[in-house]
């Protein structure tokens, strides 16, 4: 007899616990159930309460959402801190620390309110029939084109020539960067033999490098020094793979 | 067209046709009026409608206008066995719905704040629902998306345009805060 009761007990409870949307959902309940003025919250009452609801879902062995439990917490802080004394010269400052929630409880409350409203506003607009949207022909919204060949041509010219220049200029572009990027080997060669005119040895990564050259002068430098030796105006030595090259000029000795 | 008998006729015509909702622009292209008189024409017709014996009515959905029949002859509709039956919303989503009615455009953190919930499952079958939408995103860390409601919203609920919803008062709170006791 008692385990039915308890039982019956029991599922009774754990439905109206399940029934909470949320902490603010509980917290309203129990306003409304001890017809509490919302601005004028008992907290101690409410805290007790609350907290009561919260073992009993413990004891359930409902799973608590993290969201009652911040809501506990709060209340408990809002508690400890209407129990602390608050010193005179402050107390004229200090505001009310159930401000905050009770702001939030009335944000809340109106929520509710206005969802109330939706339901029975959507039963009666529920009554309400529309027609399906008709199939309407495609030419009842055509736009009929008022155009003239010599009209044509004119688009079609105006067309081709941006498209001509369109063209042109990424030719110009190209040229440009073309113009810029050349690299003439045989200036390369004049340039390296007044370098070893001076009849001292080169290093090449001091003359030609990538950190204030393109890829392309530093290459066709390497070439340059290459045709030098060819014509038997200097010698190249490289001790090392990937080591220093060092050019050296052929001084021609008399005699 | 200049008479306006011969307008609203047009209208109700270019309205039936329709079926769905069409927008203020589109009628006053058809009637080659401009949009305020058309707007004005339209709330004429409403009002007609509203206050004569008729089985159909006009509604205003933000700038939109759409025939429909009146909500009392649902029961003889029902008639026709058109046994169409949506399933309801749950407490959630209503209360979902109206933050995101009175505060779009809303981020789903703002919704989460005030409700002091998490949301996410409610937004997601709003939208699935066509009642609300996003609305762009919010500039700030993380740019998050913004909800606002929809025509069917406006549709679903009754309401003629976002203006249209029920004042809640919103100076009370600063009034009354003003009020608290403090002990």
């Amino acid at each position: 007899m008692r385990s039915e009761l308890t039982s019956s007990l029991h599922d009774a409870c754990t439905i109206k616990l399940n029934n909470f949307e949320g902490p603010f959902d509980l917290l309203f309940y129990l306003i409304e159930k001890n017809q509490i003025d919302i601005y004028d919250i008992p907290i101690f009452e409410i805290t007790d309460q609350y907290m009561e609801y919260l073992f009993a879902m413990q004891e359930m062995d409902l799973e608590i959402a993290s969201e009652f439990l911040v809501m506990a917490s709060t209340l408990l802080h809002i508690k400890s801190r209407l129990l602390l004394p608050s010193r005179k010269e402050e107390e004229q400052e200090e505001t009310d620390p159930r401000e905050e929630l009770i702001m939030k409880l009335v944000e809340y409350k109106k929520v509710k309110e206005f969802a109330d409203i939706l339901r029975e506003r959507e039963k009666i607009w529920d009554k309400v029939y529309y027609k399906l949207p008709e199939a309407l022909p495609e030419s009842a919204f055509e736009v009929i084109l008022d155009v003239s060949p010599p009209l044509l041509k004119e688009c079609y010219q105006r067309c081709m020539q941006n498209y001509y220049d369109r063209q042109n200029d990424v030719t110009q572009k190209m040229n440009r960067i073309l113009r810029q990027e050349k690299v003439s080997l045989k200036l390369k060669i004049k340039e390296l033999l007044a370098k070893l005119k001076r009849g001292v040895r080169l290093c090449f990564s001091q003359i030609y490098n990538l950190k204030n050259m393109s890829r392309i002068e530093v290459a066709t430098g390497f070439l340059a020094a290459l045709e030098i030796a060819k014509l038997g105006k200097a010698t190249i030595h490289q001790k090392v793979e990937f080591g220093e090259i060092y050019i050296e000029p052929k001084i021609k000795r008399k005699g | 067209m200049d008479d306006l008998r011969e307008i609203e006729s047009t209208l109700e015509a270019v309205l039936f046709a329709a079926g769905d909702s069409v927008s203020l622009e589109k009628l006053s292209e058809i009637i080659g009026q401009d949009k305020k008189t058309t707007a004005s024409i339209l709330s004429g017709m409403e009002m007609k409608y509203k206050n004569s014996n008729r089985g159909i009515m006009l509604r205003q959905l933000g700038s939109k206008y759409q025939l429909c029949t009146k909500p009392e002859y649902e029961e003889y509709i029902a008639y026709l066995g058109t046994g169409r039956k949506k399933q309801g919303l749950s407490q959630a989503a209503y209360e979902v719905l109206a933050i995101i009615a009175y505060h779009q455009p809303v981020t789903r953190a703002h919704v989460e704040h005030i409700r002091g919930v998490n949301s996410d499952n409610v937004i997601s079958t709003l939208l699935e629902k066509n009642l609300i939408c996003e609305m762009g995103r919010q500039d700030g860390p993380g740019r998050p998306k913004l909800y606002g409601t929809t025509e069917e919203f406006l549709r679903v609920f009754g309401f003629s345009s976002i203006n249209d919803l029920p004042q809640l008062g919103m100076n009370e709170i600063q009034v009354v805060m003003n009020d608290v006791p403090v002990d």
